[in-house]
């Protein structure tokens, strides 16, 4: 196992580089002038000169990568050209906010997916398993804008029942809960699309469980239907829905661009979109970078926790 | 760009599109008009303003050439208000109530000026003085390179001697004259007064000193102070920024974007504010904006998208009034004089005045606009008044929509006129009646429309261009890109940048609009090689014209040069998008909006209560 974690760690270590390195040649292959963008139209071409200095655009490329580099090993991957501020500290906003959103609707979306899968297996081929897993289909081919504005429309603009977004002054995570109100429908809009993921793995899984000699045994032995479920299928049948878990870190990370604009809250997906829009370069390699760890960090936690949870795996690494 | 940048009225532009149209709203709501509110005035209250995308990140009054911010000069224009306030109202004129001079008065040719401060204080007690004058000019003068308003030749550097002979009055020399309207409106008007009783310090720690009165000494406190500027966790704290002299103080500040100003008590001018707290809440989008409105929660004013405002109806009746404010500015289509090919049709009159008479403004006003914009019938908005905007542009403009003209001019000019195809050159030659220099014959009369993406109302009237062009057999393309992508990927073309392979890639560009100050000079977007003037047009008379509104005396010169650029189309005129708002039926005062200084006094709004 240390061998194992040794290995995946250095791999990890060596795509994050690889993450690095591409993504600063793509983001210097985009054409234009970085400080024009910035600067917008009125840019005379001292102020470039200033902007180009300022920042060391007018320096060669691989000194450009070699001071993104240092920012990175300093924790501060740069300054944003447009916010003015060290990218780690607009990072630093976003993220716990984003991670709390998209935490509690994967929180919410578990919940009612992980039993409803169950539900299905158990039930496969009825009627029900059908009409459960047309509508929960029908949700998520929806589009997640459309969602969150139908429910905007009907629970906040015709019943005033709940807050349509967050107030503009929330900073901190804290500040999430001062209003929970404003939580309410877009951790509802994000739970409502991993909800069809989670239920469809977690009945294929449980189905395919459902066959094995295991639970035969067990049924031959005579222990309860409920047991076998809870004691047996489902610490197996989890398994997958553990990967799609880890998985799911990047996106957390990433946040949900349209989530966010919609319900006023400028997390890390509105971050990254905004910062292509305005050539903010250091923003893009610093949002990137944090994707690509997680991505990475993610992939580790789902393979040990597969580990842990599986001895099979365990002992044949 | 020979044009002032001014921040404030930058961010109203940010937020908006431009131009005026008296026109009634939906539910029949008058637009524009002064605030119609009945009612006792209250004192007290809160008003929270919604402000999509906005994010200040600099507090220092004076921005650095890096930072192109234009919310920082909303944040900053209530705490310390420029010298020549923008914006009577909605009048292109100094608001003579928040002016911080009494007298300003041109001498010498118009080289001297002399300006009496008034006797006003800043918030801690101190007197504003001259001295505050001469601060300001020293870490100018040291630093002006480094000012994001600094626009090449004019202030500091057009400034031979500032002296103070007494503690109110400060004198200029100008190195030159200048057409004193154009210098009160457009170059003082971006000049604030700042506390060098209370600024003039190195660290935060060090004592305050003389030390702007060296060069050495006026950077050290230039970038101390632009390193305080920048510390967005202590813009409600950091004691420098609680001296002010405008009707505001800072009390809070997020770096959400979040903040709230609170009545300066010591506010020496006549309009004290009666509100106790004016918070802006900033929006990641239109959209949610929009619901926040729609469910009735506590925004007191906010802008209504164009593509939204449908929903007005709706919104008076959740309690609202409706307000449109024109963007100081002018639209067009940009034509790129020095393209391939394309520049050579670009360069000959007759071509750019078919594409004009082709353009069917008022259509695109009401359906691309829904009524809000200004008619784009020159370079002079209608919001500039009688003493801007000349009879030929108050006339409709040189060139009203008219297909028939169109054809016959091209024509008239040895085209084979194809409606609802190409068009192709067939007399190529540079006499009376052939096509032109450098159009070779079976040339197609074909351009490329580069415009920025993202603005519903931009593609509904680049659409309804191109449909109207091709009726003279104009054939337009188009193509649409991020805005950003669009500015940092076409540059400047004239003849000191040509040929530049940045020159090459674009033909006709549509963007938004050039923006103007107080006085609507074509100085820096018409003359040649200005900063502004994007496409490469260049006129000696047109030149001529401009320096006599920039640099003579006489107010006629002005109409000259606006009737002389309406007709020569530098640029093809567009209708200006404006701006809607609706804000909160019993708060008074709110308009007339005031589209030279970021739009909002509300040192000037109350609250009403209905007359029992």
């Amino acid at each position: 196992m240390t061998w194992f974690l040794v290995r995946r760690i250095g791999q990890s270590v060596a795509v994050i580089i690889g993450v690095m390195i591409l993504t600063f040649i793509l983001v210097h292959l985009e054409p234009g002038s970085t400080a024009r963008a910035v600067l917008g139209l009125k840019a005379t071409p001292a102020k470039v000169a200033i902007f180009d200095n300022t920042y060391g655009l007018n320096r060669p490329l691989p000194v450009q990568f070699w001071l993104y580099c240092v920012h990175v090993l300093h924790g501060n991957f740069g300054i944003s050209y447009v916010a003015g501020q060290p990218v780690s500290t607009l990072i630093a906003q976003r993220l716990p906010r984003d991670a709390v959103l998209l935490g509690l609707s994967t929180l919410l979306a578990l919940i009612i997916g992980i039993p409803m899968g169950l539900y299905q297996a158990i039930h496969h081929g009825t009627v029900r398993d059908d009409v459960i897993a047309g509508t929960w289909f029908t949700l998520y081919s929806a589009p997640d804008f459309m969602e969150a504005l139908l429910l905007i429309a009907v629970f906040s603009v015709h019943f005033h029942l709940l807050q349509p977004n967050f107030p503009g002054g929330i900073t901190s995570v804290g500040g999430l809960f001062s209003d929970p109100n404003a939580l309410i429908l877009p951790v509802i809009v994000l739970a409502i699309n991993s909800v069809a993921g989670y239920s469809q793995y977690m009945r294929s899984s449980a189905i395919e469980e459902l066959a094995q000699e295991y639970i035969r045994t067990a049924r031959a032995k005579g222990l309860g239907e409920r047991l076998i479920i809870i004691r047996h299928l489902l610490r197996n049948a989890l398994l997958p829905i553990i990967t799609i878990l880890g998985l799911s870190l990047p996106d957390i990370v990433a946040g949900a661009v349209i989530a966010e604009a919609i319900f006023n809250f400028p997390g890390m997906g509105l971050l990254f979109w905004q910062s292509a829009l305005a050539h903010d370069f250091p923003v893009m390699l610093g949002a990137t970078l944090i994707i690509g760890v997680a991505t990475v960090v993610g992939n580790l936690a789902a393979d040990i926790a597969y580990g842990v949870l599986d001895p099979r795996i365990r002992h044949a690494v | 760009m020979r044009r002032t940048h001014r921040l404030a009225a930058a961010a109203a532009a940010l937020a908006l599109t431009t131009l005026v149209a008296a026109c009634a709203v939906g539910g029949g709501g008058t637009i524009g008009g002064g605030s119609a509110v009945k009612g006792q005035k209250m004192k007290g209250g809160t008003v929270t303003i919604a402000e999509v995308g906005a994010s200040p990140n600099d507090i220092f009054p004076m921005l650095p050439a890096t930072n192109s911010n234009g919310y920082n000069g909303v944040l900053t224009l209530g705490l310390w208000p420029p010298l020549v306030y923008s914006g009577d109202g909605a009048k292109s004129a100094p608001n003579p109530q928040e002016n911080l001079y009494s007298s300003l008065k041109y001498s010498d040719g118009d080289k001297v000026i002399t300006i009496d401060l008034k006797p006003w204080k800043w918030s801690d007690g101190e007197p504003i003085t001259s001295r505050d004058f001469t601060f300001v000019y020293n870490l100018l003068k040291a630093n002006y390179n480094d000012w994001f308003d600094y626009v090449a030749g004019l202030f500091p550097v057009d400034v031979a001697k500032v002296s103070t002979p007494n503690a109110h009055t400060v004198v200029l020399d100008l190195t030159r004259s200048y057409n004193p309207t154009f210098y009160t409106d457009n170059v003082l008007a971006t000049i604030p007064l700042l506390p060098q009783h209370a600024w003039d310090k190195t660290s935060a720690s060090g004592k305050v000193g003389n030390y702007d009165e060296t060069k050495a000494g006026a950077k050290a406190v230039w970038n101390f102070l632009q390193g305080q500027g920048t510390k967005m966790g202590t813009f409600a704290t950091n004691p420098l920024w609680q001296v002010v002299d405008g009707p505001w103080k800072l009390a809070a500040f997020q770096s959400s974007g979040y903040y709230a100003w609170v009545p300066n008590k010591s506010y020496s001018g006549p309009d004290k504010p009666v509100l106790n707290k004016v918070i802006w809440t900033p929006f990641t989008t239109d959209t949610s904006e929009m619901d926040t409105l729609r469910s009735g929660t506590s925004l007191d004013l906010a802008q209504v998208p164009l593509n939204d405002v449908r929903q007005i109806p709706a919104l008076k009746s959740e309690g609202y009034s409706v307000a449109q404010v024109p963007a100081p500015g002018v639209a067009e289509i940009l034509p790129n004089f020095y393209a391939p090919v394309a520049g050579m049709l670009l360069r000959q009159l007759y071509i750019r005045q078919a594409m004009e008479y082709l353009i069917n403004r008022k259509q695109i006003v009401q359906k691309a606009f829904a009524g809000y914009a200004d008619p784009g019938n020159g370079p002079v908005p209608t919001i500039y008044g009688q003493q801007w905007d000349s009879p030929l542009e108050k006339a409709g403009g040189p060139y009203q929509y008219s297909p028939a003209k169109a054809i016959a001019l091209l024509k008239a000019h040895g085209w084979k006129v194809v409606p609802g195809g190409t068009d192709t050159c067939t007399k190529p030659g540079t006499a009376a009646d052939e096509c032109g220099a450098g159009i070779t014959a079976g040339e197609p009369l074909t351009f490329q429309l580069l415009f920025a993406s993202g603005t519903e109302s931009f593609d509904e009237q680049n659409a309804a261009v191109q449909s109207s062009e091709s009726l003279g057999g104009i054939k337009i393309t188009l193509k649409s890109e991020p805005f950003n992508t669009l500015v940092s990927t076409t540059g400047t073309c004239n003849a000191q940048s040509h040929p530049a392979s940045i020159c090459n890639d674009w033909q006709i560009q549509q963007y938004g609009y050039n923006e103007y100050l107080m006085d609507p000079s074509g100085a820096g977007q018409f003359n040649t090689d200005a900063n502004g003037n994007y496409g490469g047009y260049s006129s000696p008379e047109m030149d001529k014209l401009i320096n006599a509104t920039e640099y003579g005396s006489s107010n006629a010169a002005f109409f000259a040069y606006e009737d002389y650029a309406a007709k020569q189309l530098p640029l093809l005129w567009l209708p200006n998008e404006s701006t809607v708002f609706v804000y909160k039926s019993n708060l008074a005062g709110v308009t007339p909006l005031n589209p030279f200084s970021g739009l909002y006094n509300p040192e000037v709004w109350y609250y009403t209560k209905p007359a029992s």
